[in-house]
């Protein structure tokens, strides 16, 4: 059961032996140590494992979004589109977040909305240009609608501490799928939220996904949002990937101990409370 | 936001009312006889002394005396300047206006490019940069404001002669329009230079953290990840944010440069409410002394509410309330 | 940055006399200073006030002339005689220079103490009673912060005429607004910390907790402000000095700036140097402060704060 669309072809996403180490203090913390992704055009992708497993910090530094941090160390390949992102210019990189590019959503979507400016004109900041104001105007209302917001005109006039968390979280995925990227990377989409908003992104995910056939990475230690969402699956533990497989082979037969611990945990909580024991 | 003006507004009353109160404490407190404080240098003859102490009250008991005090000022009688002849409230409104030109001159072009520096400083990626603006602050902030002003007249007006050194005109003026304007902007120059140099410097240091913290916020990276340049990003989501705390911390300071406005105007003999004050000093005119005190209480009180209510109204999560 | 209460520490309070306790404040104290001068700014600062105070308290030996005393011609620049020149009256400003590293940091140390010992009263009142007292304390500083210092200082000299106290006092009254706030603060969240509770749990006498526990993390940040309040009354009584207005009975670098005012023409090294002065003790003051607080909080990653693209 692999990932719809996976022809033979180069894949969209190809990471190569990964390295991502920071300095704190006095120590260097090897946070990504060697890791290989690979995610086909239009395949739903889990990385999963517990906080400090480096799942963040890989999607960060292969979409060139990591923190004002030491890094001691960025080495590794990072191909998409058969290109390497490493050597880009800054222009070229910007490109690449463009349209048929990659895009990312984070957990916290009330710090990553600027506060003093309203959600419509954020959501259109990132659309092209060379675009009018009425065109503009229409595909970003367009968008919010896309993103599950029944009324964007209320919305796009708001500013961001106006809104719900879960709403909130919605203006985020509309941004990233304002320049219709080919991977859209979620950091915890859902974490933040109460159970009930949960299952709404959820879903407006799952429709993204069927609707736009983008590409999709899911970083999560929710596993029971895996299961719903994804083809396959990274098991990341301590800055390496310690297992891969399609999802249901994952969940009916691990083979690494450590995956077999967390699905046992997130079975045994049940799907809600499972979050808890594994963060 | 209507009501945190209201809200502000009353708070602010009482505080002028206790400055006003404060005031009217050292002023029983000044030792000697309080008629002779209350001329000056000069010697009280008899019949004048009576006079005196009819107007003003002063041998009723206190409880009087204060009221008498606030009812004065409220019909705007601050005092009179027995040394230069003339009500304190006419003393003060014609010097405030210049003291107002010369902060207001150097501020206006002080801040903006104290924010202009304090953005480049923070965000460029040349650590000798960074370096050198480390040492630069270091130095500046060390520099006094006042010696400062002495070292531009020195180098300026002195050696070479480009700019007068002191005043806020010649002595006679037959310049009119265009070239008059002209002559008073080089006496204007120096002084506020100075202050503009001044606060230039607090405002980069206050930017450059400003900046610094706002990098670090999460909406600095979604705008990456839009494929925002650079630039934009600078412009749309780093500067009114982080503009924002610079803008009303050099407002408090703008008050506060109505008081420091003292020692500038001593370097440049630029006749404001700051020389009022000092050679008010001097002469022991106690009138003027509280006069002028009063009035840059005020204007800093004011001056915080204006800040304040901006503020609010700058920043949407303050002006939609908690 | 204190490990917290064990039984063998607890003994060694209790215990040991005076002359115990004189000796571990001191070997404290030494390791203190070495820690400091560890530190990028903190080296430089120590020197540099470390020189000063020497000069301060040597003045009558270093200095070359009688500062008072007329020597030479006046205003005469620099040379090999007069380093730094003559003033108006023919005094050399070396040595009056010199006399004057006196009065400024006694000025500046005096007024950061008093100002720590206000700000501390308030700061702890406020901290301990909480509620209505540290609203109205609390008001009462935001109150003294947003005076114009000068404004106070010169009503009151007006007024009082001037004195080295009431220098101190004056200059006090603006700055303690920010010890008390940071006293405040410190104290507040102090005594929520864990080792408080448990030294309060092992029963431990509150004169201990306060001074074993409490003080020595607190007293990082506190000794900063103190540094930096050091500073800024220097400026403000260079000033004060500058209008006139200061104690006319000693020397000090801003009454030298004041007599500098009506010969910038003629003598600019009046002007120079003792301004130059003032800004060597600033400068040392705030590089102690930073390397303080480099100690304080030793920062994890200094992040170079460019944006990455």
């Amino acid at each position: 059961m692999t990932g719809r669309g996976a022809a033979k072809a180069a894949p969209l996403l190809d990471v190569r032996g990964l390295k991502v180490h920071f300095s704190v203090g006095n120590t260097v913390v090897r946070a990504v140590d060697g890791v290989d992704i690979r995610v086909e055009r239009g395949e739903c992708v889990g990385i999963v494992g517990e906080s400090g497993s480096g799942k963040s910090t890989l999607m960060r530094a292969v979409t060139g979004l990591l923190p004002n941090v030491a890094v001691t160390e960025l080495s590794g390949e990072i191909l998409f589109k058969g290109s390497d992102l490493r050597t880009l210019s800054g222009r070229d990189m910007r490109r690449m977040r463009g349209e048929d590019g990659f895009s990312m959503v984070f957990q916290d979507p009330l710090g990553y909305l600027n506060p003093t400016m309203r959600i419509g004109r954020q959501v259109a900041e990132a659309l092209p240009p060379n675009l009018s104001r009425a065109e503009a105007k229409r595909r970003m209302y367009e968008l919010l609608r896309e993103a599950g917001l029944p009324d964007p005109e209320f919305v796009a006039k708001r500013y961001p501490h106006e809104l719900s968390g879960g709403m909130r979280q919605r203006v985020a995925i509309a941004i990233a799928l304002s320049a219709s990227p080919a991977l859209l990377v979620a950091d915890e989409p859902t974490t933040a939220l109460d159970a009930t908003v949960q299952l709404q992104v959820l879903d407006t995910l799952k429709k993204l996904y069927r609707e736009r056939r983008m590409a999709l990475i899911i970083i999560t230690h929710d596993l029971g949002l895996v299961a719903e969402l994804c083809d396959r699956v990274y098991v990341m533990c301590r800055g390496r990937v310690v297992e891969t497989a399609d999802t249901v082979t994952l969940f009916d037969a691990p083979t690494n101990a450590y995956t077999a611990r967390l699905i046992a945990l997130s079975r045994r909580d049940g799907r809600a409370a499972g979050t808890e024991a594994l963060a | 936001m209507f009501r945190f003006a209201i809200n502000r507004i009353a708070q602010a009353i009482p505080l002028m009312i206790l400055v006003v109160l404060l005031v009217f404490t050292m002023l029983q407190f000044t030792p000697g006889d309080p008629v002779q404080a209350m001329v000056g240098q000069y010697p009280v003859p008899h019949e004048f002394r009576a006079a005196i102490e009819k107007r003003y009250h002063l041998n009723d008991p206190l409880p009087s005396r204060l009221i008498q005090y606030f009812g004065n000022l409220l019909h705007g009688d601050v005092g009179y300047s027995f040394q230069l002849q003339r009500p304190v409230l006419d003393l003060v409104l014609e010097r405030a206006p210049r003291t107002l030109l010369l902060a207001g001159a150097g501020f206006l072009i002080g801040v903006p490019l104290g924010i202009a520096i304090g953005v480049v400083s923070a965000t460029t990626s040349r650590r000798s940069v960074d370096r050198l603006w480390t040492t630069a602050t270091l130095i500046a902030y060390a520099i006094p404001g006042f010696w400062l002003g002495q070292l531009l007249v020195i180098i300026f007006a002195m050696h070479l002669g480009w700019l007068p050194t002191q005043g806020m005109g010649p002595l006679i003026s037959r310049t009119t329009g265009f070239a008059w304007l002209l002559e008073r902007a080089r006496y204007l120059a120096l002084p506020a230079a100075t202050y503009a140099i001044y606060e230039a410097t607090r405002a980069a240091k206050l930017m450059r953290a400003s900046v610094v913290e706002t990098l670090g916020q999460g909406y600095i990276i979604t705008a990456k990840a839009k494929g925002l340049s650079r630039r934009a990003i600078i412009w749309r989501h780093v500067l009114r944010n982080s503009s924002l705390p610079v803008v009303t911390v050099m407002g408090y300071a703008f008050g506060v440069a109505m008081g420091g406005a003292v020692l500038i105007e001593t370097v440049f003999s630029w006749p404001g409410i700051g020389l009022l004050l000092i050679d008010a000093i001097r002469a022991r005119d106690n009138q003027t002394i509280v006069g002028v005190v009063l009035f840059i209480s005020f204007a800093v009180i004011v001056m915080n509410l204006i800040v304040d209510l901006l503020y609010c109204a700058l920043d949407p999560r303050i002006r939609m309330g908690k | 940055m204190t490990s917290p209460p064990t039984p063998d520490s607890v003994a060694e309070g209790g215990h040991r006399p005076l002359g115990g306790i004189a000796r571990a404040l001191s070997a404290k104290a030494y390791r203190f200073l070495r820690a400091l001068a560890g530190t990028r700014y903190g080296l430089p600062g120590l020197i540099i006030i470390s020189a000063l105070a020497l000069i301060a308290l040597a003045a009558p030996w270093l200095a070359p002339y009688n500062p008072l005393r007329q020597v030479d011609t006046s205003a005469a620049p620099s040379s090999w005689q007069h380093p730094m020149g003559t003033d108006n009256i023919g005094r050399d400003l070396l040595s009056l220079v010199i006399y004057g590293t006196r009065a400024s940091l006694a000025i500046g140390f005096c007024t950061a103490l008093a100002a720590l010992f206000v700000g501390g009263l308030v700061g702890i009142t406020a901290g301990y009673w909480r509620g209505a007292t540290e609203a109205v304390l609390m008001r009462l500083a935001e109150l003294f912060q947003t005076l114009p210092v000068i404004i106070v200082a010169l009503f009151a000299i007006g007024l009082f005429g001037a004195s080295f106290w009431l220098l101190v006092g004056t200059v006090a009254l603006a700055i303690w607004p920010l010890e008390a706030r940071l006293i405040f603060g410190q104290f507040v969240s102090l005594r929520e910390r864990e080792f408080v509770a448990a030294a309060i749990v092992a029963d431990l006498p509150y004169r201990h907790i306060i001074l074993r526990e409490i003080l020595p993390n607190a007293l990082p940040p506190i000794i900063v402000q103190v540094a930096l309040d050091a500073s800024l009354a220097i400026l403000i009584e260079s000033g004060l000095g500058f209008l006139g207005l200061s104690d006319p009975n000693m020397i000090s670098w801003g009454q030298l700036l004041f007599t500098a005012q009506d010969f910038l023409s003629t003598a600019w090294w009046m002007s120079v140097f003792p301004g130059l002065a003032i800004c060597i003790a600033v400068i040392g003051l705030n590089l102690l402060a930073d390397g303080l607080n480099e100690l304080a909080n030793p920062r994890a990653a200094q992040a170079s704060p460019g944006l990455v693209l």
